[in-house]
């Protein structure tokens, strides 16, 4: 099996990545920004799993807070996700093999499959539990499920920087 | 009673910024600050390098055998800050690095002071290390 290493070795020796890494302001302020657009983005899908749960907004119809709070979830979560990117790229072989660093790439994947079934499955019956304080059982465990999962995935990109297991 | 709340949270607020940032991993993670080092060597490379720019240094132990460290230092904008240039910086230099020991990494530094060749003295260590007296106030 081919090595990604040539591959990461060659992302970090490239003119940009380089001049990231070495920079005094560029990189604390891309690190900054990745750190606020996540605050922002997991605030609100806080609220989201919490009316799903029934702990918060429940006499609000389900589809209005959904609504309210999408547009703004998005907004979060693609630059979050572009700086994340951007921090890899600066040291892919710092990452790459960091164990935690790998959980939060699964843990992501999770978070966005239990967010994706919910809204082409789940979500499209809303209609009849809309108004319901209680949603039904099933986007109960998703709200859940997505509490869950968003909280694991910040934990593990907190320990990222501790090299424990190397 | 709104009011009253704001008024908390501004006086936190203002609480956090009086404390000093922390750097992005805590010292006492991985450090030991009842191991102080003092290490005499040839700065082999230099990676001057976010989060952390890193000294790779070669010491000579006792016995004549050659060790090699790997020290952490403060990032690029706060190196700048205390005076230092990546152009101070060449492969093969003698000096001395003042710092702590890692805890499970026998290799493994922290550096506090660099001192070159001709005597200038840097700070380099991160935010959040030990009060120490290295860091110049």
């Amino acid at each position: 099996m081919p090595s990604i290493v040539p591959t990461f070795a060659w992302l970090e020796g490239l003119a940009w990545t380089t001049a990231l890494r070495e920079s005094p302001y560029g990189y604390p302020l891309i690190e900054t920004s990745h750190v606020a657009c996540i605050v922002v983005f997991a605030g609100l899908v806080i609220m989201m799993d919490l009316r799903l749960v029934g702990l918060a907004f429940t006499h609000a119809p389900l589809a209005q807070i959904q609504r309210r709070l999408f547009p703004w979830q998005m907004a979060s979560f693609v630059p979050s996700t572009a700086t994340g990117i951007l921090l890899f790229c600066v040291d892919p072989l710092r990452y790459y093999r960091n164990v935690f660093f790998l959980a939060k790439l699964v843990l992501l994947a999770l978070a966005g499959l239990n967010a994706l079934a919910f809204h082409l499955k789940t979500y499209r019956t809303a209609e009849g539990w809309d108004e319901d304080p209680l949603a039904t059982t099933t986007a109960r465990v998703t709200g859940a499920a997505s509490l869950l999962l968003w909280s694991l995935t910040i934990v593990s990109s907190r320990l990222i920087p501790n090299n424990w297991f190397k | 009673m709104k009011r009253n709340i704001f008024l908390v949270l501004l006086a936190a607020g203002a609480l956090c910024a009086v404390q000093p940032a922390h750097a992005h991993h805590a010292f006492a993670a991985e450090y030991d600050n009842t191991k102080p080092l003092t290490l005499n060597g040839i700065i082999t490379r230099m990676e001057w390098a976010n989060p952390h720019g890193w000294i790779y240094m070669d010491t000579k132990e006792p016995n004549g055998a050659v060790k090699h460290w790997m020290i952490e230092t403060a990032a690029p904008s706060q190196l700048s800050r205390h005076g230092l240039k990546k152009a101070d910086f060449t492969d093969g230099m003698t000096a001395v690095v003042k710092g702590y020991q890692g805890k499970n990494d026998p290799g493994l530094a922290n550096g506090r002071t660099l001192v070159m060749k001709d005597g200038r003295s840097f700070y380099i260590g991160s935010v959040g290390g030990p009060n120490d007296g290295a860091e110049p106030q």
